[in-house]
C-alpha cells in the first residue's frame, strides 16, 4: 500500500477507516475517496496546458503566416526596386554597341558617347570599354574611366566575350576581385557590321555593405543581394548586415537579370504584423499555464475539502450511530432498572384476581417514578399501591424505590393506609428535595368485600360493576413531601360481587390542554365498554387511553371472583 | 416558557410565568428564581394569567416554593389546573386564587 501509492492522504484515510470501523465497506469507500481526489486536479492542470498549447500553436502560425505573407509583399517590392535597375544599366550599353555596329567601331563617337554614363559625373560605371570580337583581339579598343579590372585577366575576359558573342541581352559577369570589388556587363552588337562589344564595370563597396537609405521605405528590412541562385557568401554583392546568412523569417526571391540573376533575401526588423500578434503566443503561454495552474490548484483545494468533508461525514455518522447505540443501551438499562424496581410477581389470592402494567414513557432515557405494588397482608386481604414521583430519573427512581419498601415494611407491621401514607410523609421533604409523590394506598378485604382507600393527592380509584364505573373520591389528602406533618384519613366502601378495582397513575388519562375530568370520563367509559379478562381489560386500556406516550403510566387491577 | 420576577412591597415577591412549564423546563426555572427564595420571603404571588400549561413536575416546583415563604399565593389559576391541584389535594397548601 505505501509504495504504491503516491499520496500519502489516501494511506492515512485507509488506516483510520480501518482501525475505525470493522465495516468492510466502509473502508474500501475511504481507499477509494482517498485516491480519486488528486487526478482530477491533474486532470485539470494537463486539459488546461493542451488547450493552452493549442491556442498557442495557432496564434503563433497565423501569426508566423500573417508575417511571411507581408514580408513577401515587401520582398517583392523591393524586388521590382532592383529590377527596375536593368534598363539603367543595359540600354546605355545597348546603344553604345549598336554605335559602334553602325560607326564601325568609332571609337572616338564610342567615348563620346559613353562618357556621360560616367561614375564620376554622377553616372553609373566605373570603367567602360569597346571590345571587337572574333579578331584575334586581346584588349578593347578603347576605355573610359578607371582601368577595367576584366583587361587584368585576359582568359576570363575571352571566355565571357566567348559566350556573350552568342547572346542578344545583358550579359553579366561575375565578381571580379580586387580592392574595389566590380560587377562586369557587357552587351553585344546584332553584327551587321562586325561584332562590337560595350563592356563596363561597376564598383561594389569593398565591405559590401549598405544600408537602405533612411527615407526608403524600406528601412523595416534587413537584406542581402546574392549574384545567382545561391545564397553563398562569395555570391554575396552587398547586404545591410555584417553577419550572413540572415535569421529568422527570412524570405528570398529570384530577380532575373540579363544573362544572369540576383538572389535577394529580405527578413523583418521589426514584426511587421505588429508587436502584439508576435507577442500574443507568449502571453496565451504565459497566461494559459497560470491559469491551469490556478484551475489545478483550485480544483485541489476544492476536492481536499470534499474529502474533508466526506471523512467528516463518517465520522460524524459514526458518532451518531455510537450515539444511538449508546442511547438504546441507556434506556434499556433504564427500562430495566424500572422493572427491577416493580414486583416479579403478583401475590395469589383465593376469591380475587390481580393484573398490572407498567409503559415507560416514549421519549427520554429518564426512569419515571410511577409504580404499582400489590402486598398479600394475608390469605384474605391484600394492599393494592400506585404512586407517582413528581420529577424523572435516578433521583425519582430512588425516591420511588424508598417509598415503596417503606410501604411494604409499614405495611408488614399491619398499619391501616391513613397511618402508613402519615408515616410516609415524614420521609420526603419537597423543600429539600423537590420531590413530591402522589400515591393511592388502597386495603382491600377479599372475603368482606370491602375497601379501605387513603389518598396522598392521588387520583381516585375506579370501582366497575354491572357495567357501571364509580370514581371512590373520599377525602384527599396532600401528596406525600408537603408536609411532615400532613395527616391521612381513610374512605371504607363495600364492593358488589365481581366488582373490578382500578388504580392507575396520570400518564392514562392526562392530556395537555384537557380537563383532567374529560380524562377520568374516557377511563370511566372504556372500561365499562370492555368486557374482558382483567388481564386483557388492562392491555386494552393502556392500548386506548395512553395519548402522549411521553408520560409513564402505571396502572393496577384487581377483580372479585364472586 | 418564559418569566418575569418582580419584587412586591413588604419583602414580597411575585414570579410571572407564561407559556408551558413541564418536566422539561422546571429545573431552570427553579435555578432562576431559586436564590431569590433563600432569603425567605414574606408574601410569594405566582401570577399564571399567561400560562398554557403546567404539569405535576410544576405543581411539585410551587410546592416547593411555598416551603421557602411564608405565605403563597397562586393567581389567574386556570380552571383545568385548578382542577389537577384540587384533585391532588393541594389547593390549601398552594393558596389558590382564581
Amino acid at each position: 500500500m505505501t509504495d504504491s501509492d503516491p499520496v500519502s492522504g489516501a494511506g492515512a484515510g485507509r488506516a483510520r477507516a480501518t482501525e475505525g470501523e470493522d465495516e468492510t465497506t466502509n473502508t474500501s469507500a475511504a481507499a477509494h475517496g482517498g485516491r480519486w481526489p488528486y487526478w482530477l486536479p491533474v486532470g485539470v492542470l494537463f486539459a488546461g496546458l493542451v488547450i493552452t498549447g493549442v491556442l498557442v500553436w495557432i496564434s503563433a502560425s497565423t501569426y508566423s503566416n500573417n508575417e511571411q505573407r507581408l514580408l513577401k509583399l515587401r520582398a517583392r517590392d523591393a524586388g521590382a526596386l532592383i529590377a527596375e535597375r536593368l534598363p539603367v544599366i543595359q540600354t546605355p550599353l545597348a546603344s553604345a554597341a549598336a554605335l559602334a555596329d553602325a560607326t564601325d567601331g568609332d571609337v572616338t563617337k564610342f567615348m563620346r558617347f559613353i562618357a556621360p554614363y560616367m561614375s564620376d559625373r554622377k553616372g553609373t560605371f566605373a570603367s567602360a570599354s569597346l571590345w571587337r570580337l572574333g579578331a584575334n583581339q586581346t584588349g578593347p579598343l578603347a576605355v573610359v574611366g578607371t582601368p577595367l579590372v576584366l583587361a587584368s585577366s585576359p582568359s576570363r575576359a575571352e571566355a565571357f566575350f566567348a559566350r556573350e558573342a552568342r547572346r542578344s541581352e545583358l550579359g553579366v559577369i561575375g565578381l571580379l576581385g580586387g580592392q574595389q570589388p566590380r560587377l562586369g556587363y557587357a552587351f553585344t552588337s546584332p553584327g551587321l557590321t562586325g561584332r562590337y562589344v560595350a563592356y563596363a564595370e561597376s564598383t561594389i563597396p569593398a565591405s559590401r555593405r549598405s544600408r537602405f537609405q533612411s527615407t526608403s521605405s524600406f528601412t523595416d528590412l534587413n537584406y542581402a543581394l546574392y549574384l545567382g541562385g545561391s545564397q553563398r557568401t562569395e555570391d554575396l554583392l552587398v547586404s545591410d548586415l555584417k553577419n550572413l546568412p540572415l535569421k529568422g523569417q527570412t524570405v528570398s526571391i529570384p530577380i532575373p537579370f540579363g544573362s544572369n540573376s540576383f538572389t535577394f533575401v529580405v527578413n523583418a526588423r521589426h514584426p511587421l504584423v505588429g508587436a502584439f500578434p508576435e507577442r500574443l503566443p507568449w502571453i496565451i503561454a504565459i497566461v494559459g499555464v497560470l491559469l491551469s495552474v490556478g484551475a489545478a490548484l483550485l480544483t485541489l483545494r476544492l476536492v481536499q475539502r470534499r474529502a474533508h468533508a466526506e471523512e467528516l461525514a463518517h465520522s460524524l455518522e459514526r458518532a451518531a450511530e455510537e450515539n444511538r447505540k449508546l442511547y438504546s443501551e441507556q434506556r434499556t438499562i433504564a427500562q430495566t432498572l424500572q422493572h427491577a424496581l416493580l414486583p416479579e410477581a403478583l401475590p395469589k389470592i383465593d376469591g380475587v384476581e390481580t393484573g398490572a402494567r407498567y409503559e415507560t414513557g416514549v421519549e427520554g432515557v429518564d426512569i419515571g417514578g410511577d409504580w404499582y405494588d400489590l402486598i398479600a397482608l394475608d390469605d384474605r386481604r391484600l394492599l393494592l399501591v400506585v404512586g407517582d414521583v413528581s420529577g424523572r430519573g435516578v433521583r425519582a427512581a430512588a425516591t420511588m424505590a424508598s417509598l415503596r419498601y417503606a410501604i411494604r415494611a409499614y405495611a408488614a407491621q399491619n398499619d391501616p393506609p391513613a397511618i402508613i401514607l402519615t408515616k410516609l410523609s415524614k420521609l420526603v421533604n419537597v423543600g429539600a428535595t423537590g420531590q413530591l409523590a402522589t400515591i393511592l394506598c388502597a386495603l382491600v378485604d377479599v372475603e368482606a368485600h370491602e375497601l379501605t382507600v387513603t389518598s396522598a393527592g392521588h387520583l381516585p380509584p375506579l370501582l366497575i360493576s354491572d357495567g357501571k364505573g364509580t370514581f371512590i373520591t373520599g377525602a384527599v389528602g396532600v401528596p406525600i413531601g408537603v408536609s411532615t406533618g400532613a395527616t391521612y384519613t381513610s374512605t371504607t366502601v363495600s364492593t358488589p360481587r365481581a366488582a373490578t378495582l382500578l388504580a392507575f397513575t396520570d400518564g392514562l388519562v392526562e392530556r395537555r390542554g384537557e380537563s383532567i375530568d374529560t380524562g377520568l370520563e374516557r377511563l370511566q367509559h372504556a372500561a365499562t365498554a370492555n368486557h374482558c379478562a382483567l388481564d386483557d381489560l388492562l392491555s386494552r386500556l393502556l392500548e386506548e387511553l395512553r395519548h402522549d406516550g411521553d408520560d409513564d403510566t402505571a396502572i393496577a387491577g384487581l377483580r372479585w371472583l364472586d | 416558557m418564559s418569566f418575569d420576577l418582580a419584587e412586591a412591597g413588604d419583602n414580597g415577591l411575585t414570579v410571572t410565568i407564561s407559556g408551558e412549564l413541564d418536566i422539561t423546563n422546571v429545573d431552570a426555572l427553579q435555578e432562576a428564581v431559586g436564590s431569590a427564595l433563600e432569603h425567605h420571603p414574606r408574601r410569594l404571588i405566582i401570577e399564571l394569567s399567561g400560562l398554557r400549561f403546567a404539569d405535576s413536575s410544576a405543581i411539585a416546583l410551587w410546592v416547593r416554593w411555598s416551603t421557602a415563604a411564608h405565605e403563597i399565593e397562586l393567581r389567574h389559576v386556570s380552571p383545568i389546573l385548578r382542577r389537577v391541584i384540587d384533585t391532588m389535594g393541594l389547593g390549601d397548601t398552594l393558596n389558590v386564587k382564581p
